[in-house]
Protein backbone atom coordinates (compact mmCIF):
# COMPACT_ATOMS: atom_id res chain seq x y z
CA UNK A 1 0.00 0.00 0.00
CA UNK A 2 1.25 3.46 -0.71
CA UNK A 3 0.99 6.01 2.24
CA UNK A 4 1.31 9.64 1.80
CA UNK A 5 3.01 11.49 4.61
CA UNK A 6 4.13 14.92 4.64
CA UNK A 7 7.01 15.99 6.78
CA UNK A 8 7.51 19.44 6.87
CA UNK A 9 6.40 20.65 3.34
CA UNK A 10 7.45 17.72 2.02
CA UNK A 11 5.28 14.91 0.70
CA UNK A 12 6.77 11.50 1.14
CA UNK A 13 5.08 8.73 -0.51
CA UNK A 14 6.33 5.24 0.47
CA UNK A 15 5.36 1.32 1.01
CA UNK A 16 4.44 0.98 4.32
CA UNK A 17 2.71 -2.05 6.36
CA UNK A 18 -0.64 -0.50 7.93
CA UNK A 19 -3.46 -2.64 9.16
CA UNK A 20 -5.16 -2.74 5.79
CA UNK A 21 -1.91 -5.08 4.52
CA UNK A 22 -2.26 -7.09 7.23
CA UNK A 23 -4.00 -10.97 7.42
CA UNK A 24 -6.34 -9.77 9.74
CA UNK A 25 -7.74 -13.78 9.11
CA UNK A 26 -4.56 -15.11 11.01
CA UNK A 27 -6.28 -13.58 14.25
CA UNK A 28 -8.99 -15.84 14.25
CA UNK A 29 -7.15 -18.76 12.86
CA UNK A 30 -4.71 -18.32 15.92
CA UNK A 31 -7.83 -18.36 18.52
CA UNK A 32 -8.70 -22.14 16.53
CA UNK A 33 -5.23 -22.85 17.51
CA UNK A 34 -4.49 -22.97 13.34
CA UNK A 35 -0.92 -22.11 14.18
CA UNK A 36 1.01 -20.92 10.73
CA UNK A 37 4.61 -22.47 11.64
CA UNK A 38 6.30 -20.98 8.92
CA UNK A 39 9.08 -19.16 10.88
CA UNK A 40 9.62 -22.82 12.43
CA UNK A 41 9.13 -24.77 8.89
CA UNK A 42 10.86 -22.73 6.49
CA UNK A 43 14.18 -21.62 8.82
CA UNK A 44 17.31 -21.98 7.81
CA UNK A 45 18.50 -21.79 11.68
CA UNK A 46 21.73 -23.72 12.42
CA UNK A 47 19.60 -26.11 14.90
CA UNK A 48 22.24 -27.86 17.15
CA UNK A 49 24.55 -25.22 16.52
CA UNK A 50 25.62 -24.24 20.68
CA UNK A 51 27.64 -21.62 21.88
CA UNK A 52 29.57 -22.52 25.03
CA UNK A 53 30.29 -20.02 27.39
CA UNK A 54 34.34 -19.35 28.62
CA UNK A 55 36.03 -18.60 30.99
CA UNK A 56 34.68 -14.83 31.82
CA UNK A 57 31.07 -15.96 30.43
CA UNK A 58 29.42 -16.10 27.07
CA UNK A 59 31.82 -13.98 24.90
CA UNK A 60 30.83 -12.35 22.22
CA UNK A 61 33.96 -14.66 20.14
CA UNK A 62 32.11 -17.78 22.32
CA UNK A 63 28.84 -17.34 19.88
CA UNK A 64 30.79 -16.47 16.74
CA UNK A 65 30.20 -20.23 16.11
CA UNK A 66 29.15 -21.84 12.38
CA UNK A 67 27.35 -19.63 9.97
CA UNK A 68 26.81 -17.09 12.77
CA UNK A 69 30.51 -16.44 13.42
CA UNK A 70 30.60 -15.46 9.67
CA UNK A 71 30.79 -11.57 9.05
CA UNK A 72 30.41 -10.73 5.37
CA UNK A 73 32.48 -8.65 3.29
CA UNK A 74 29.86 -6.85 1.52
CA UNK A 75 26.39 -7.89 3.19
CA UNK A 76 23.98 -8.90 0.05
CA UNK A 77 21.14 -6.69 2.13
CA UNK A 78 20.78 -3.74 4.16
CA UNK A 79 18.74 -4.55 7.05
CA UNK A 80 18.47 -4.42 10.67
CA UNK A 81 18.08 -8.40 10.63
CA UNK A 82 20.46 -9.67 12.84
CA UNK A 83 22.58 -11.63 11.29
CA UNK A 84 22.35 -15.20 10.70
CA UNK A 85 18.36 -14.96 10.75
CA UNK A 86 16.05 -15.65 7.93
CA UNK A 87 14.90 -12.26 6.29
CA UNK A 88 12.02 -12.07 4.59
CA UNK A 89 12.80 -10.85 1.07
CA UNK A 90 10.99 -7.56 0.99
CA UNK A 91 12.09 -6.34 4.20
CA UNK A 92 12.54 -1.78 3.67
CA UNK A 93 16.14 -1.14 3.03
CA UNK A 94 17.44 0.72 6.08
CA UNK A 95 20.29 2.89 3.59
CA UNK A 96 23.45 2.26 5.02
CA UNK A 97 26.14 3.30 3.31
CA UNK A 98 29.04 1.49 5.17
CA UNK A 99 28.69 -1.67 3.25
CA UNK A 100 32.36 -3.31 3.17
CA UNK A 101 33.60 -4.20 6.27
CA UNK A 102 37.02 -3.33 5.66
CA UNK A 103 35.62 0.04 6.44
CA UNK A 104 34.85 -0.05 9.93
CA UNK A 105 36.08 -4.03 11.38
CA UNK A 106 39.55 -4.70 13.28
CA UNK A 107 40.21 -7.96 14.26
CA UNK A 108 40.25 -6.86 17.64
CA UNK A 109 36.75 -5.65 18.03
CA UNK A 110 34.93 -8.00 20.00
CA UNK A 111 37.55 -8.30 22.38
CA UNK A 112 37.70 -4.82 22.87
CA UNK A 113 33.68 -4.68 23.00
CA UNK A 114 33.93 -7.53 25.98
CA UNK A 115 36.34 -5.65 27.82
CA UNK A 116 34.75 -1.98 27.51
CA UNK A 117 31.54 -3.77 28.98
CA UNK A 118 33.74 -5.61 31.70
CA UNK A 119 35.45 -2.40 32.65
CA UNK A 120 32.91 0.27 32.89
CA UNK A 121 33.47 2.39 35.91
CA UNK A 122 31.33 5.36 37.34
CA UNK A 123 32.16 9.04 37.69
CA UNK A 124 29.80 9.14 40.55
CA UNK A 125 30.28 6.58 42.54
CA UNK A 126 33.87 5.08 41.66
CA UNK A 127 35.88 8.61 42.59
CA UNK A 128 36.00 9.59 45.97
CA UNK A 129 35.16 12.87 45.39
CA UNK A 130 34.74 13.93 49.23
CA UNK A 131 38.66 13.02 49.70
CA UNK A 132 39.96 16.08 47.30
CA UNK A 133 41.94 18.47 49.14
CA UNK A 134 42.14 21.83 48.97
CA UNK A 135 44.48 22.85 46.55
CA UNK A 136 47.05 25.86 46.39
CA UNK A 137 44.58 28.43 43.81
CA UNK A 138 47.80 28.13 41.21
CA UNK A 139 47.29 24.04 41.12
CA UNK A 140 43.51 24.42 40.88
CA UNK A 141 43.50 26.89 38.25
CA UNK A 142 45.54 24.18 36.43
CA UNK A 143 44.11 21.38 37.10
CA UNK A 144 40.57 23.12 36.19
CA UNK A 145 41.72 24.51 32.93
CA UNK A 146 43.26 20.87 32.42
CA UNK A 147 39.80 19.89 32.95
CA UNK A 148 37.92 21.96 31.00
CA UNK A 149 40.21 21.26 28.09
CA UNK A 150 39.24 17.40 28.44
CA UNK A 151 35.61 17.67 28.80
CA UNK A 152 35.57 19.78 25.79
CA UNK A 153 37.73 17.54 23.40
CA UNK A 154 36.48 13.94 24.68
CA UNK A 155 32.60 14.78 23.83
CA UNK A 156 33.66 14.64 20.23
CA UNK A 157 34.89 10.70 20.31
CA UNK A 158 31.01 10.29 21.05
CA UNK A 159 30.01 12.79 18.46
CA UNK A 160 31.98 11.04 15.92
CA UNK A 161 30.66 7.47 16.04
CA UNK A 162 27.53 8.18 17.08
CA UNK A 163 26.99 10.76 13.65
CA UNK A 164 28.07 7.47 11.43
CA UNK A 165 26.65 4.37 13.53
CA UNK A 166 23.40 4.48 12.19
CA UNK A 167 24.67 4.33 8.77
CA UNK A 168 26.79 1.14 9.49
CA UNK A 169 25.45 -2.41 7.85
CA UNK A 170 23.82 -4.43 10.36
CA UNK A 171 26.03 -7.07 9.43
CA UNK A 172 29.15 -6.04 11.11
CA UNK A 173 26.88 -5.24 14.64
CA UNK A 174 30.00 -5.95 16.96
CA UNK A 175 31.62 -2.70 15.12
CA UNK A 176 28.84 -0.87 15.74
CA UNK A 177 28.65 -2.07 19.85
CA UNK A 178 31.87 -1.54 20.29
CA UNK A 179 31.21 2.47 18.60
CA UNK A 180 28.54 2.09 21.29
CA UNK A 181 30.81 1.26 24.21
CA UNK A 182 32.71 4.20 23.07
CA UNK A 183 30.01 6.84 22.89
CA UNK A 184 29.25 6.10 26.77
CA UNK A 185 33.05 6.02 27.45
CA UNK A 186 33.35 9.45 26.20
CA UNK A 187 30.22 10.54 27.61
CA UNK A 188 31.60 9.54 31.08
CA UNK A 189 35.11 11.54 30.55
CA UNK A 190 33.40 14.53 29.67
CA UNK A 191 31.14 14.41 32.61
CA UNK A 192 33.86 13.08 35.13
CA UNK A 193 36.73 16.22 33.98
CA UNK A 194 33.33 18.63 34.19
CA UNK A 195 33.08 17.36 37.37
CA UNK A 196 36.67 17.95 38.34
CA UNK A 197 36.09 21.46 37.70
CA UNK A 198 33.18 21.88 39.86
CA UNK A 199 34.10 19.96 42.15
CA UNK A 200 37.09 21.36 43.32
CA UNK A 201 35.59 25.22 43.59
CA UNK A 202 37.85 26.45 40.59
CA UNK A 203 34.87 26.29 37.89
CA UNK A 204 35.95 26.24 34.42
CA UNK A 205 38.14 27.49 32.13
CA UNK A 206 38.72 29.00 28.81
CA UNK A 207 37.79 26.97 25.35
CA UNK A 208 39.92 27.80 22.22
CA UNK A 209 39.28 27.83 18.94
CA UNK A 210 41.98 26.21 17.60
CA UNK A 211 40.81 23.30 19.57
CA UNK A 212 37.32 23.64 18.67
CA UNK A 213 38.66 23.50 14.84
CA UNK A 214 40.14 20.56 15.58
CA UNK A 215 37.03 18.89 16.67
CA UNK A 216 35.18 20.40 13.90
CA UNK A 217 37.50 18.28 11.18
CA UNK A 218 36.78 15.37 12.88
CA UNK A 219 33.26 15.85 13.14
CA UNK A 220 32.68 16.85 9.37
CA UNK A 221 34.87 14.31 8.43
CA UNK A 222 33.32 13.10 4.91
CA UNK A 223 34.10 9.56 5.11
CA UNK A 224 34.66 7.57 8.42
CA UNK A 225 38.19 6.48 7.05
CA UNK A 226 39.04 10.16 7.51
CA UNK A 227 37.33 10.72 10.69
CA UNK A 228 38.58 7.29 12.57
CA UNK A 229 42.06 8.27 10.90
CA UNK A 230 42.10 12.02 12.96
CA UNK A 231 40.23 10.46 15.71
CA UNK A 232 41.00 7.13 16.69
CA UNK A 233 44.90 6.95 15.91
CA UNK A 234 45.84 10.51 15.84
CA UNK A 235 43.37 12.80 18.39
CA UNK A 236 43.17 10.07 20.81
CA UNK A 237 46.49 8.37 20.61
CA UNK A 238 47.43 11.66 21.73
CA UNK A 239 44.96 12.18 24.69
CA UNK A 240 45.89 8.47 25.74
CA UNK A 241 49.34 10.25 26.01
CA UNK A 242 47.96 13.53 27.84
CA UNK A 243 45.79 11.37 30.68
CA UNK A 244 49.50 9.56 31.76
CA UNK A 245 50.56 12.94 32.04
CA UNK A 246 47.50 13.51 34.21
CA UNK A 247 47.89 10.76 35.96
CA UNK A 248 51.46 11.59 37.06
CA UNK A 249 50.97 15.66 37.31
CA UNK A 250 48.14 15.08 39.44
CA UNK A 251 48.45 17.04 43.10
CA UNK A 252 46.44 14.46 44.72
CA UNK A 253 45.04 10.06 44.72
CA UNK A 254 42.01 11.71 43.26
CA UNK A 255 43.10 12.90 39.92
CA UNK A 256 45.01 10.21 39.73
CA UNK A 257 42.62 7.59 39.46
CA UNK A 258 40.27 9.75 36.95
CA UNK A 259 43.31 10.03 34.70
CA UNK A 260 44.28 6.28 35.11
CA UNK A 261 40.59 4.97 34.53
CA UNK A 262 39.87 7.06 31.60
CA UNK A 263 43.40 6.11 30.31
CA UNK A 264 42.39 2.54 30.31
CA UNK A 265 39.58 3.97 28.51
CA UNK A 266 41.31 5.50 25.78
CA UNK A 267 44.05 2.90 24.99
CA UNK A 268 40.88 0.92 23.89
CA UNK A 269 39.68 2.94 21.62
CA UNK A 270 43.21 3.92 20.25
CA UNK A 271 43.82 -0.19 19.81
CA UNK A 272 41.22 -0.47 17.74
CA UNK A 273 41.47 2.54 15.65
CA UNK A 274 45.13 1.35 15.09
CA UNK A 275 43.96 -2.26 13.93
CA UNK A 276 40.74 -0.93 12.02
CA UNK A 277 43.36 0.97 10.03
CA UNK A 278 45.84 -2.14 9.35
CA UNK A 279 42.40 -4.51 8.57
CA UNK A 280 41.34 -1.51 6.00
CA UNK A 281 44.83 -0.86 4.39
CA UNK A 282 45.48 -4.68 4.40
CA UNK A 283 42.72 -5.21 2.18
CA UNK A 284 42.90 -1.99 0.30
CA UNK A 285 46.79 -0.50 0.22
CA UNK A 286 45.78 1.80 -2.60
CA UNK A 287 44.22 4.23 -0.33
CA UNK A 288 47.30 4.50 1.99
CA UNK A 289 47.64 7.99 0.09
CA UNK A 290 44.03 9.15 1.33
CA UNK A 291 45.30 8.22 4.56
CA UNK A 292 48.19 10.30 4.62
CA UNK A 293 46.15 12.97 3.69
CA UNK A 294 43.99 13.21 6.46
CA UNK A 295 46.87 12.77 8.91
CA UNK A 296 48.66 15.04 7.52
CA UNK A 297 46.08 18.01 7.48
CA UNK A 298 45.21 16.66 11.37
CA UNK A 299 48.93 16.90 12.42
CA UNK A 300 49.13 20.18 11.35
CA UNK A 301 46.14 21.54 13.61
CA UNK A 302 47.30 18.98 16.59
CA UNK A 303 50.57 20.99 16.14
CA UNK A 304 48.89 23.95 16.87
CA UNK A 305 47.71 22.50 20.50
CA UNK A 306 51.32 22.17 21.17
CA UNK A 307 51.60 26.12 20.63
CA UNK A 308 48.38 26.99 22.72
CA UNK A 309 48.80 28.27 26.22
CA UNK A 310 45.41 27.08 27.85
CA UNK A 311 47.00 23.60 27.10
CA UNK A 312 50.78 23.37 27.72
CA UNK A 313 50.33 25.80 30.69
CA UNK A 314 48.17 24.01 33.09
CA UNK A 315 50.42 20.56 32.83
CA UNK A 316 54.04 22.99 33.28
CA UNK A 317 52.62 24.69 36.48
CA UNK A 318 51.43 21.02 38.02
CA UNK A 319 54.52 19.59 36.91
CA UNK A 320 56.19 22.33 38.67
CA UNK A 321 53.81 22.29 41.71
CA UNK A 322 53.72 26.42 41.39
CA UNK A 323 53.17 29.15 39.20
CA UNK A 324 56.22 30.67 39.61
CA UNK A 325 58.25 27.91 39.94
CA UNK A 326 57.16 26.84 36.51
CA UNK A 327 57.78 29.97 35.09
CA UNK A 328 62.06 28.84 36.80
CA UNK A 329 61.45 25.64 35.06
CA UNK A 330 59.80 26.45 31.64
CA UNK A 331 57.77 23.98 30.06
CA UNK A 332 60.49 20.92 29.90
CA UNK A 333 57.79 18.48 31.53
CA UNK A 334 55.81 19.62 27.74
CA UNK A 335 58.88 19.01 25.52
CA UNK A 336 58.89 15.83 27.22
CA UNK A 337 55.35 14.97 26.66
CA UNK A 338 55.05 15.97 23.39
CA UNK A 339 57.93 13.63 22.46
CA UNK A 340 56.38 11.06 23.62
CA UNK A 341 52.97 11.43 22.46
CA UNK A 342 54.65 12.12 18.66
CA UNK A 343 57.08 8.76 19.07
CA UNK A 344 53.53 6.55 20.75
CA UNK A 345 51.82 8.09 17.50
CA UNK A 346 54.51 6.87 15.45
CA UNK A 347 54.64 3.56 16.89
CA UNK A 348 50.95 3.00 16.24
CA UNK A 349 51.23 4.38 12.64
CA UNK A 350 53.61 1.73 11.99
CA UNK A 351 51.65 -0.90 13.34
CA UNK A 352 48.68 -0.11 11.24
CA UNK A 353 50.54 -0.05 8.20
CA UNK A 354 51.19 3.32 7.67
CA UNK A 355 54.44 4.43 8.51
CA UNK A 356 55.21 7.98 8.94
CA UNK A 357 58.44 8.54 10.44
CA UNK A 358 60.05 11.20 8.05
CA UNK A 359 56.65 12.33 6.70
CA UNK A 360 55.43 14.54 9.35
CA UNK A 361 55.74 17.85 7.86
CA UNK A 362 55.70 20.28 11.12
CA UNK A 363 57.84 22.57 12.36
CA UNK A 364 61.22 21.83 13.97
CA UNK A 365 60.94 22.82 17.48
CA UNK A 366 58.22 20.70 17.14
CA UNK A 367 59.36 17.57 15.80
CA UNK A 368 62.89 17.96 17.86
CA UNK A 369 63.95 15.00 19.54
CA UNK A 370 61.52 12.92 17.22
CA UNK A 371 61.26 10.65 14.38
CA UNK A 372 58.66 12.27 12.75
CA UNK A 373 60.47 14.59 10.41
CA UNK A 374 62.82 13.92 7.25
CA UNK A 375 65.44 15.39 8.44
CA UNK A 376 64.99 13.01 11.91
CA UNK A 377 65.00 10.47 9.89
CA UNK A 378 68.15 11.03 7.69
CA UNK A 379 69.80 11.58 10.71
CA UNK A 380 69.00 8.45 12.46
CA UNK A 381 66.68 9.25 15.38
CA UNK A 382 65.51 6.06 17.27
CA UNK A 383 62.30 5.68 17.87
CA UNK B 1 62.38 0.18 54.43
CA UNK B 2 64.62 -1.11 51.39
CA UNK B 3 66.04 -3.91 53.72
CA UNK B 4 62.38 -4.97 54.75
CA UNK B 5 61.64 -5.54 51.11
CA UNK B 6 65.01 -7.40 50.81
CA UNK B 7 63.73 -9.44 53.36
CA UNK B 8 60.58 -10.55 52.26
CA UNK B 9 62.43 -12.01 48.87
CA UNK B 10 62.18 -9.56 46.18
CA UNK B 11 62.46 -10.57 43.82
CA UNK B 12 61.97 -14.17 43.46
CA UNK B 13 59.43 -16.39 41.84
CA UNK B 14 57.84 -17.06 45.38
CA UNK B 15 57.71 -12.96 46.10
CA UNK B 16 55.21 -12.81 42.34
CA UNK B 17 53.22 -15.98 43.27
CA UNK B 18 52.85 -14.55 46.40
CA UNK B 19 51.84 -10.87 44.86
CA UNK B 20 49.33 -12.67 42.71
CA UNK B 21 47.71 -14.63 45.21
CA UNK B 22 47.23 -11.46 47.62
CA UNK B 23 46.14 -9.66 44.53
CA UNK B 24 43.45 -12.30 43.97
CA UNK B 25 42.48 -13.08 47.33
CA UNK B 26 39.53 -10.67 46.79
CA UNK B 27 37.73 -11.91 43.61
CA UNK B 28 34.82 -9.72 43.92
CA UNK B 29 37.65 -6.66 43.44
CA UNK B 30 39.19 -7.90 40.32
CA UNK B 31 35.42 -8.57 38.74
CA UNK B 32 34.68 -4.60 39.72
CA UNK B 33 38.04 -3.60 37.49
CA UNK B 34 37.06 -5.92 34.87
CA UNK B 35 38.34 -8.79 32.17
CA UNK B 36 41.93 -8.53 31.56
CA UNK B 37 44.17 -10.38 29.26
CA UNK B 38 47.55 -9.47 29.39
CA UNK B 39 50.97 -11.67 29.77
CA UNK B 40 53.74 -8.91 30.95
CA UNK B 41 57.29 -9.70 31.91
CA UNK B 42 59.24 -7.69 34.71
CA UNK B 43 62.73 -7.53 34.09
CA UNK B 44 64.90 -6.84 37.06
CA UNK B 45 68.28 -4.92 36.53
CA UNK B 46 70.59 -5.89 39.79
CA UNK B 47 73.32 -3.77 40.38
CA UNK B 48 76.06 -5.98 38.56
CA UNK B 49 73.83 -6.05 35.05
CA UNK B 50 71.92 -9.32 36.00
CA UNK B 51 68.59 -9.58 34.59
CA UNK B 52 66.02 -11.64 36.00
CA UNK B 53 62.49 -11.56 34.45
CA UNK B 54 59.64 -12.86 35.91
CA UNK B 55 56.24 -13.63 34.46
CA UNK B 56 52.58 -12.21 35.25
CA UNK B 57 49.51 -13.86 33.39
CA UNK B 58 46.41 -11.70 33.50
CA UNK B 59 43.44 -13.60 32.03
CA UNK B 60 39.53 -12.91 32.58
CA UNK B 61 39.39 -11.89 35.92
CA UNK B 62 42.67 -14.13 37.28
CA UNK B 63 46.32 -12.95 37.85
CA UNK B 64 48.73 -15.77 37.88
CA UNK B 65 52.45 -16.41 38.51
CA UNK B 66 53.72 -17.51 35.91
CA UNK B 67 57.59 -18.05 37.85
CA UNK B 68 61.05 -17.03 36.78
CA UNK B 69 62.16 -17.30 33.22
CA UNK B 70 65.50 -17.14 31.08
CA UNK B 71 63.68 -16.62 27.34
CA UNK B 72 61.22 -14.14 26.80
CA UNK B 73 60.03 -15.60 24.00
CA UNK B 74 59.25 -18.53 25.05
CA UNK B 75 56.94 -16.60 27.67
CA UNK B 76 55.48 -14.99 24.72
CA UNK B 77 55.28 -11.88 26.84
CA UNK B 78 53.09 -8.86 24.96
CA UNK B 79 55.18 -5.88 27.04
CA UNK B 80 58.18 -5.83 29.32
CA UNK B 81 58.21 -3.68 32.03
CA UNK B 82 62.38 -3.19 33.08
CA UNK B 83 64.36 -1.26 35.25
CA UNK B 84 67.11 -1.12 37.94
CA UNK B 85 66.51 -3.49 41.01
CA UNK B 86 67.22 -0.31 42.83
CA UNK B 87 63.93 1.39 41.26
CA UNK B 88 62.03 -1.81 41.85
CA UNK B 89 62.77 -1.85 45.91
CA UNK B 90 61.92 1.79 46.06
CA UNK B 91 58.19 0.87 44.95
CA UNK B 92 57.87 -1.32 46.58
CA UNK B 93 59.22 -0.18 49.99
CA UNK B 94 57.04 2.69 49.03
CA UNK B 95 53.85 0.68 49.02
CA UNK B 96 54.53 -1.05 51.63
CA UNK B 97 54.80 2.17 53.94
CA UNK B 98 51.69 3.31 52.46
CA UNK B 99 49.56 0.55 51.91
CA UNK B 100 49.45 1.99 47.93
CA UNK B 101 51.67 3.67 45.55
CA UNK B 102 51.69 7.36 46.22
CA UNK B 103 51.99 9.68 43.29
CA UNK B 104 55.26 9.75 42.22
CA UNK B 105 55.53 5.50 42.38
CA UNK B 106 52.63 4.38 40.59
CA UNK B 107 53.61 1.99 37.57
CA UNK B 108 52.82 4.86 35.08
CA UNK B 109 54.35 7.39 36.85
CA UNK B 110 57.67 5.68 37.22
CA UNK B 111 57.54 4.72 33.63
CA UNK B 112 56.36 7.50 31.51
CA UNK B 113 59.65 8.94 31.08
CA UNK B 114 61.13 5.54 30.57
CA UNK B 115 63.07 6.40 33.37
CA UNK B 116 63.51 4.64 35.84
CA UNK B 117 61.05 1.83 34.56
CA UNK B 118 60.60 1.42 30.87
CA UNK B 119 57.63 -0.33 28.78
CA UNK B 120 59.35 -2.07 26.36
CA UNK B 121 57.15 -4.01 23.61
CA UNK B 122 57.50 -5.60 19.77
CA UNK B 123 54.17 -4.03 19.16
CA UNK B 124 52.77 -1.11 20.25
CA UNK B 125 49.27 -2.98 20.90
CA UNK B 126 51.06 -5.31 23.48
CA UNK B 127 52.63 -1.71 24.93
CA UNK B 128 49.20 -0.09 24.85
CA UNK B 129 47.97 -3.32 27.21
CA UNK B 130 49.73 -1.41 29.72
CA UNK B 131 47.58 1.83 29.49
CA UNK B 132 44.34 -0.40 29.03
CA UNK B 133 44.80 -2.68 32.40
CA UNK B 134 46.11 0.11 34.28
CA UNK B 135 44.12 -0.08 37.20
CA UNK B 136 44.20 -3.88 37.30
CA UNK B 137 48.17 -3.37 36.95
CA UNK B 138 48.49 -0.96 39.82
CA UNK B 139 46.33 -3.21 41.95
CA UNK B 140 48.37 -5.98 41.57
CA UNK B 141 51.86 -4.50 42.10
CA UNK B 142 49.49 -2.14 45.23
CA UNK B 143 49.41 -5.92 46.91
CA UNK B 144 53.22 -5.70 47.46
CA UNK B 145 52.32 -4.25 51.02
CA UNK B 146 50.68 -7.50 51.76
CA UNK B 147 53.69 -9.50 50.96
CA UNK B 148 55.65 -8.10 53.16
CA UNK B 149 53.58 -7.96 55.57
CA UNK B 150 52.82 -11.80 55.44
CA UNK B 151 56.75 -12.26 55.26
CA UNK B 152 58.26 -10.21 57.90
Amino acid sequence: MVHQLRIGSRLIEEDVVTIATVDLGYIERAREGKFDLGWLRDSHAEWGIRARPSRVGLTLRDIAVGSYGEVPDHPPKRTMAPRGCDVDPDVPDMGYSINDKAEVWSDNVMELYEEAVSRQWSATRDIEWTELPELDADLEHAMCQLATVLSEVEMVAADFPAKWLWRINHDFVEAKMFLCTQVMDEARHTEVFRKRALAGGGGLGKAKAVVEQFLKVILDAQSYDEGSALMHLLAEGLVLSLFRAGELLSPSPVEKKIFRLCMQDEARHVAYGTMHLRYRLEREPALAPDFHAYLDRGEEIIAALFATPEVVEPTAILAAGSLKAAEEMGVGVSDILRTRMIEEYLARCDRAGLPRRGRMRLPEIILAGTSGGAEACVEGVAS
Amino acid sequence: MIAVVAATGFPSAEWFASLSAHATSDPERLRTLGVADFRLAVEIVDTDGKVRTFGVIFDGYDITSAGEFSDPEVFGSEATLTGPIEAWQAMVANITEHGAADGLHTLNALSIADTPLKVVADDPMGRDKFFRYAETLQTLFDASGLVALART
